[in-house]
């Protein structure tokens, strides 16, 4: 176990260019001994980049990476006791299950007696008991990726362990069981494990931190709640949560908000306001519906009322603007407009697409 | 729409696949069963005798299939030990990669038949290089007119000819490969003979199988090297099956009789190359 370190890390896979591209912009991260990370993002955001310079399978082009205040920038991957998953389950097919999960300590020259303890130790926890004799190769997918998992949890000297996009091939019901006992490994063994996902729903309910990536560069990083709820850039707001945050250009005027025709109070104060691009977000979950005007509200049309079983999706239209709006699904919509109290502890208020705090 | 209408439709491709490939194979069968030779030529009909005679009374040509069949066994695994070698040099980043590759390539762009013959001059028992450098030992073996260096000879002229295919196959496999189970095994912390045993050489498992099928179906036709640089000799040391049926059918013009040859020569390739197909897949595939 180890911490993890980046000071000024930073890769461009085109190093000779003068103006070279960056899939990872010069940044500095710490990963806490044992936690529980989640790096979230689109395809080609630098995600996999950040994971390989940590494995070692990428030298970094700027900046140093330590292990435990240690600097092994330029270390081997052989030699920087990383284990890893991939995104399809890596196995050796020529093996039984015992000798995939004991490959790593048989390369390592542990002693016979003590591969044999730590691989039915591992092989326990992960429920490969019953084919711990059987050819790896006539396994399931979940079985394999449990395996490439396993290999990763026999070396005690792990620093982490590094998974990228591991649970792709796994069924929707293995998914869940197999997140669970991710998490269950994570609290037995106190392994950092790093997470990499595109999927949102993945990296909430998995990780106790979630860092946020976007064109080379970590746009947030905080749990679930806090991406959720107080997104730092409309980025974020727009990538997390389904739907996305409803977000609007706007203006402040006489300490009030300006959207459109509507005036809405803030619990910011106006003066550390300075810029004229400004955005006001809410999720469509924070707003509520009310059949006469109150604080805070606004006047909109409906336009569409979807059933998405378990809860009903409303698209409303004010000033040709579109809000979406979160509902019960048992809350009845007979009316063709209604008024959405967007209250002001709720609403994100985005200045040059950064939140203001 | 009934029946009559498809066929109208498959008519022109049934014909020419029975013109090009059935056709051939039918008169084949049906000129086996004849006597056509050059002083009765026709087909008449002489029952099995050509069948009966080459069970029976042809020592020569089931010599020259074993000798075949050890010949292109022989190159085969030659070919597949030297390219896989060179295909895994060439397949990591090494400089002047792109040279090598083409280097590699270069004998199977040649013909044949006039490289072969550059070989017999190289191995020419008095005249050539290689017996001039030999002749500094105080030695000058016999390349063409000794039994078992004759074979030697044939079997490093195939090499040379045929490794590139080989190395190319193998190559364009390797290039395939997944990126991820070699990064796997690098953090697994195994060394390159482990890598190659548990990693490599399992994932090159079926375009190896591939790959030596297609070099064996190739390597049992030789006829142009033989025919060449030894033509069958000394003796009969170096004839091969194709070689003997080439003789028997345009040297003696025994035309039936050397198409009993070839149908049954057909027959026996098919089968064998048959089980070699599945004992590869099962030593190499289904073992792992």
């Amino acid at each position: 176990m180890a911490k993890i370190e980046f000071k000024n890390v930073g890769h461009s896979y085109d190093q000779t260019a003068k103006h070279p591209v960056y899939a990872l912009k010069p940044f500095s991260l710490s990963w806490e001994d044992g936690g529980r990370y989640a790096l979230l993002g689109p395809s080609g955001c630098g995600k996999t980049t950040m994971l390989n310079i940590i494995s070692g399978l990428i030298t970094p082009s700027e900046g140093n990476v330590f292990f435990n205040d240690q600097n092994i920038t330029s270390v081997k991957t052989e030699q920087r006791n990383i284990a890893q998953v991939f995104q399809f389950p890596v196995i050796y097919n020529t093996m039984s299950v015992y000798d995939n999960l004991a490959f790593p300590l048989k390369c390592r020259k542990f002693s016979e007696s003590h591969i044999r303890k730590k691989v039915n130790e591992v092989a326990e926890i992960l429920n490969l008991s019953s084919v711990i004799d059987s050819g790896a190769k006539r396994l399931t997918a979940d079985q394999k990726q449990l395996i490439s998992l396993g290999r990763g949890l026999v070396r005690e000297d792990v620093a982490a362990v590094l998974m990228d996009e591991p649970l792709t091939v796994i069924d929707p019901d293995l998914k869940f069981k197999l997140r669970r006992k991710l998490k269950e490994i994570n609290s037995k063994y106190k392994t950092t494990l790093i997470y990499v996902t595109h999927d949102q729903n993945e990296a909430m309910t998995f990780a106790e931190k979630i860092i946020v990536m976007d064109s080379g560069q970590i746009v947030q990083r905080g749990s679930s709640k806090e991406l959720f709820e107080r997104p730092s850039t409309t980025f974020v707001a727009y990538f997390i949560g389904s739907p996305a945050m409803n977000i609007f250009n706007c203006s402040i005027a006489n300490n009030e908000l300006i959207l459109g025709k509507f005036k809405l109070k803030i619990d910011k104060n106006p003066d550390q306001i300075t810029s004229n691009d400004l955005k006001v977000g809410i999720r469509s979950e924070f707003i509520d519906l009310s059949d006469k005007p109150k604080e805070n509200s606004i006047h909109v049309k409906i336009k569409s009322n979807e059933d998405f079983g378990n809860y009903k999706l409303l698209t409303c239209e004010f000033d040709n603007l579109e809000i979406k709006v979160k509902i019960k699904r048992e809350q009845n919509v007979t009316s063709e407009t209604t008024y959405l109290i967007l209250s002001k502890n709720r609403l994100c208020l985005y200045e040059k697409e950064k939140l203001i705090n | 729409m009934n029946f009559r209408h498809k066929f109208v439709f498959l008519l022109p491709g049934l014909l020419i696949l029975i013109g090009i490939l059935i056709f051939p194979i039918v008169f084949t069968v049906r000129l086996s069963l004849s006597s056509w030779d050059s002083f009765f030529p026709g087909l008449d009909f002489i029952g099995l005798d050509n069948y009966i005679r080459l069970f029976t009374d042809d020592k020569r040509f089931w010599e020259s299939f074993f000798r075949l069949s050890f010949l292109s066994v022989t190159t085969v695994l030659l070919q597949y030990i030297i390219g896989f070698s060179l295909a895994l040099i060439v397949w990591k980043d090494i400089i002047f990669q792109r040279f090598f590759r083409v280097l590699f390539l270069i004998p199977m762009m040649t013909t044949p038949v006039i490289m072969t013959v550059i070989w017999r001059t190289f191995f020419h028992e008095s005249l050539g290089p290689v017996n001039d450098f030999f002749s500094l030992f105080g030695v000058t073996p016999l390349w063409l007119s000794d039994e078992t260096l004759a074979k030697v000879t044939v079997i490093i002229v195939e090499v040379w000819q045929w490794t590139p295919f080989m190395f190319l196959l193998l190559l364009a496999g390797l290039l395939s490969l997944p990126k991820e189970p070699f990064l796997a095994a690098a953090i697994d912390g195994a060394s390159p003979i482990r890598k190659f045993i548990y990693v490599t050489f399992p994932l090159m498992a079926p375009i190896s199988i591939g790959a030596i099928i297609i070099r064996l179906i190739e390597a049992s036709k030789i006829m142009d090297t033989v025919y060449v640089l030894t033509s069958g000799g000394p003796g009969t040391a170096t004839e091969t099956s194709s070689f003997y049926i080439f003789i028997k059918g345009l040297r003696e013009f025994q035309m039936g009789y050397s198409a009993a040859l070839s149908f049954t020569y057909l027959i026996i390739m098919i089968i064998s190359l048959t089980i070699i197909a599945k004992l590869l897949v099962k030593l190499l595939i289904n073992n792992n």
